[in-house]
């Protein structure tokens, strides 16, 4: 039998329904209006160059820890994916185990930030944000949280400065960056980073971001806009995907220095898992990481392979090693509502029993 | 083929039938009457005239990202349809259809792909605008690129290049050109030359790497519609039926995300990859090259100039602020030495944060707007940096 038989009325049908929820659609968009994310109230209690670190006003219900986290997100794209919605907040989900939660928002840099190094974002913002709280909260150490390259960073601050980190969270977090379903690292493996760099100074946004949507193009340029069709009758919904969309496009420019040596040392040269790591004058022992770690990776995730995260178990010192399995994406890992019921609430658990 | 009359002749009719009456009501939502009909792809389209209709009359009242989100729907409506119009189309015009002789069908589809394997090649000039449409789904990584490469270069159009014929930069057309190219400058504007030579032989390499870049997903596009082929046989040997445009849209994007996620994990697609980016690259480089030259000769500041200075300038701010940092560790101990010892002079305050020079922020409003303030256009991102600059670099 021929498997194709889509009927001239059904074919018909269907036309109209898309259209019809098209239209609603459309006019669901019109009204749309200002789209607004990073729906928790915070306060910025540290500013840097572009740096801004926020302090998360805590739920008057919830008992704080007396640990502060702290919440490194990666240089691309911008952190309020993780308190993107109302009901889809992994902050939110943070505040709410009891955890006093900051985070640091790199801004927009510019040309003017194009030598910013790893050291100066490592042993020099993420540093100085720590001792800001620590000198705040009167504590040694924080817990810190780190999130995709944000997690790369934070495994590199926690083994230089172990003395000032009690506990380390990463979630999606590349370690082996040559597994060899890591779409990313083949394609840079011939890319002359250096002539990318000395010719652009920062690297665009655009040019990353036609990366991550070249990892999957046809499903995330063109299938997912079918799909939505379905659900934009729907106000809320819309606006939802509105605030989705503005997020996945909005990328800042990548330092170029940082960028060039990010790209070469790991995703050319594979540091954490040859051990060439180095920021600054400093080599990275993440043998040196003795605290409690807990590492979360995503199952479907196409960005950061699975593989790539649980690489770490066995590099770092630590004698309290956890993984925690999440069955959706590098981005669901936020935004899912399995994610706001079983990993957000799974962190804030491990944190608290330690 | 089937001999149940239906099938032969009455599905047929309803078929027919049916494109006459969409293509009418196109027409008429088109503002159109019969007598004006349009031909070719107006005709056997109306639904992507009534999407361009819906587009024309509610983007203008549009925000920015809902303009955008729409034509992207429309965009992809058109992709979705146009593969069921392809199909659907094309199995009723050669008298094939629902229970129609399966050989036969087969007959048609293997036709068809054969076609659109010319389309892909380049070959078949003259394919109907619903096989063009179906082609044009595997340009969108293509237009990916040339997008963001136009938004990254104004002056240079990403599908600047595009057209040129392929294989026009090799062979006997190539050698000439780099002959000339190769011939040393004379004269006083010697070096003005050598730098043009440079710029049209990175333009040339640019050429040739999207060309082979473009070879790439042509070559792709042919094998996912094997793997189409495969899947439909599949489908036929376990029962399965496509009976909707979605469900034959979802197994065309399935196919070719498949035969794509198993090519560019290869070396090869690594080479074309690393090849487009830093032949692009070098183009530009040289271009920057050649704007700094103009803007010395002007006596205006040239961009290596600027990150002279801008490294000069990190520098030193890095080493003002280690030196911050260890003073303000000095003055702590300091604080800690007990009555009688030097007094402190510095304790940090509860807002003083670094001690790097780093401005803090006692009390800053609550914020949940903060973020979207800081929403990235590239021209508010301009904006923001500036003033960011302004308000809070050291």
């Amino acid at each position: 039998m021929f498997p194709i038989d889509i009927r001239p009325d059904k074919l018909g049908e269907e036309m109209l329904d898309y259209s019809r929820k098209l239209g609603q659609g459309m006019q669901n968009l019109l009204d749309a209006g200002h789209i607004d994310s990073g729906v928790s109230p915070k306060d910025a209690v540290y500013r840097e160059d572009k740096l801004v670190l926020y302090r998360y006003q805590r739920p008057a219900e919830v008992a704080q820890q007396a640990v502060p986290l702290l919440v490194v997100y990666a240089l691309v794209n911008r952190p309020y994916m993780t308190d993107i919605q109302e009901d889809r907040s992994t902050i939110k989900g943070l505040l709410a185990t009891g955890q006093d939660v900051y985070l640091i928002d790199w801004g927009y840099p510019d040309q003017a930030d194009r030598s910013l190094t790893l050291d100066d974002y490592i042993n020099g913002y993420i540093d100085r944000c720590v001792d800001h709280i620590c000198h705040t909260h009167g504590v040694d150490k924080v817990n810190i949280l780190g999130i995709c390259q944000g997690g790369s960073f934070s495994l590199m601050y926690s083994a230089l400065h172990p003395d000032k980190v009690r506990n380390l969270v990463t979630m999606v977090t590349p370690v082996d960056f040559k597994t060899p379903d890591n779409l990313l690292s083949n394609w840079v493996q011939n890319v002359d980073v250096d002539l990318a760099v000395d010719t652009m100074g920062n690297i665009p946004g655009e040019l990353l971001n036609w990366s991550f949507l070249s990892l999957k193009p046809f499903s995330l340029t063109g299938q997912k806009y079918v799909n939505m069709v379905d659900m934009l009758d729907k106000p809320e919904k819309a606006k939802n995907f509105l605030r989705m969309e503005q997020w996945i496009f909005d990328s800042p420019d990548q330092a170029g220095e940082t960028f060039r040596q990010f790209i070469k040392d790991f995703y050319q040269q594979n540091a954490f898992i040859n051990g060439t790591a180095r920021v600054g004058e400093r080599p990275v022992d993440l043998k040196q990481i003795r605290c409690p770690v807990l590492n979360i990776y995503a199952l479907q995730d196409h960005l950061v392979p699975p593989d790539a995260s649980k690489a770490l178990n066995g590099l770092t010192g630590s004698e309290d090693y956890t993984e925690l399995a999440f069955p959706g994406g590098h981005i669901g890992i936020y935004v899912s509502g399995k994610a706001q019921k079983e990993v957000t609430p799974a962190i804030g658990e491990w944190l608290n029993e330690r | 083929m089937t001999q149940n009359a239906f099938f032969d002749d009455s599905w047929l009719k309803l078929q027919r039938d049916y494109w006459d009456g969409l293509a009418k009501m196109g027409q008429q939502a088109m503002g159109l009457d019969s007598g004006r009909a349009q031909g070719g792809s107006g005709a056997s389209a109306p639904w992507l005239a009534a999407m361009e209709q819906w587009r024309k009359a509610l983007a203008p009242a549009a925000s920015d990202p809902a303009r955008d989100f729409m034509q992207r729907l429309m965009d992809q409506g058109q992709a979705y349809f146009g593969l069921a119009e392809q199909f659907t189309k094309g199995l009723g015009d050669t008298g094939l259809g629902q229970g129609a002789d399966s050989t036969r069908a087969w007959d048609w589809l293997n036709q068809t792909i054969e076609q659109m394997q010319k389309g892909f090649s380049g070959i078949g000039a003259d394919q109907d605008e619903s096989l063009r449409r179906m082609l044009g789904f595997w340009e969108m990584p293509l237009d990916n690129w040339q997008r963001m490469m136009s938004s990254l270069s104004p002056m240079m159009p990403g599908d600047m290049l595009r057209n040129m014929p392929n294989g026009m930069m090799r062979g006997p057309m190539q050698e000439g050109l780099e002959q000339m190219l190769s011939a040393p400058g004379l004269g006083y504007s010697r070096e003005e030359q050598a730098q043009y030579q440079d710029l049209m032989r990175a333009g040339i390499d640019y050429q040739r790497a999207f060309q082979d870049y473009s070879g790439f997903f042509n070559q792709l596009g042919v094998k996912a519609l094997h793997r189409l082929r495969d899947e439909l046989q599949q489908k036929s040997e376990t029962g399965e039926t496509i009976d909707s445009a979605r469900s034959l849209y979802d197994t065309w994007v399935g196919c070719c995300e498949a035969v794509y996620a198993d090519e560019v994990i290869t070396p090869d697609y690594s080479r074309v990859h690393g090849r487009l980016i830093n032949a692009q690259m070098a183009l530009k480089q040289r271009l920057s090259v050649m704007v700094d030259e103009s803007l010395g000769a002007m006596n205006m500041p040239t961009r290596g100039e600027l990150r002279t200075l801008q490294d000069r300038l990190q520098e030193t701010r890095r080493e003002n602020k280690r030196l911050r940092q260890e003073l303000d560790q000095i003055q702590r101990r300091l604080a800690t030495l007990p009555a009688g010892a030097p007094a402190s002079s510095g304790n940090r305050t509860s807002t003083s944060g670094s001690s790097t020079g780093a401005k803090t922020t006692a009390a800053t409003t609550t914020d949940s707007t903060t973020t979207g303030a800081a929403k990235k256009t590239s021209a508010r991102k301009k904006t923001a940096a500036k003033s960011s600059t302004k308000s809070s670099e050291g």
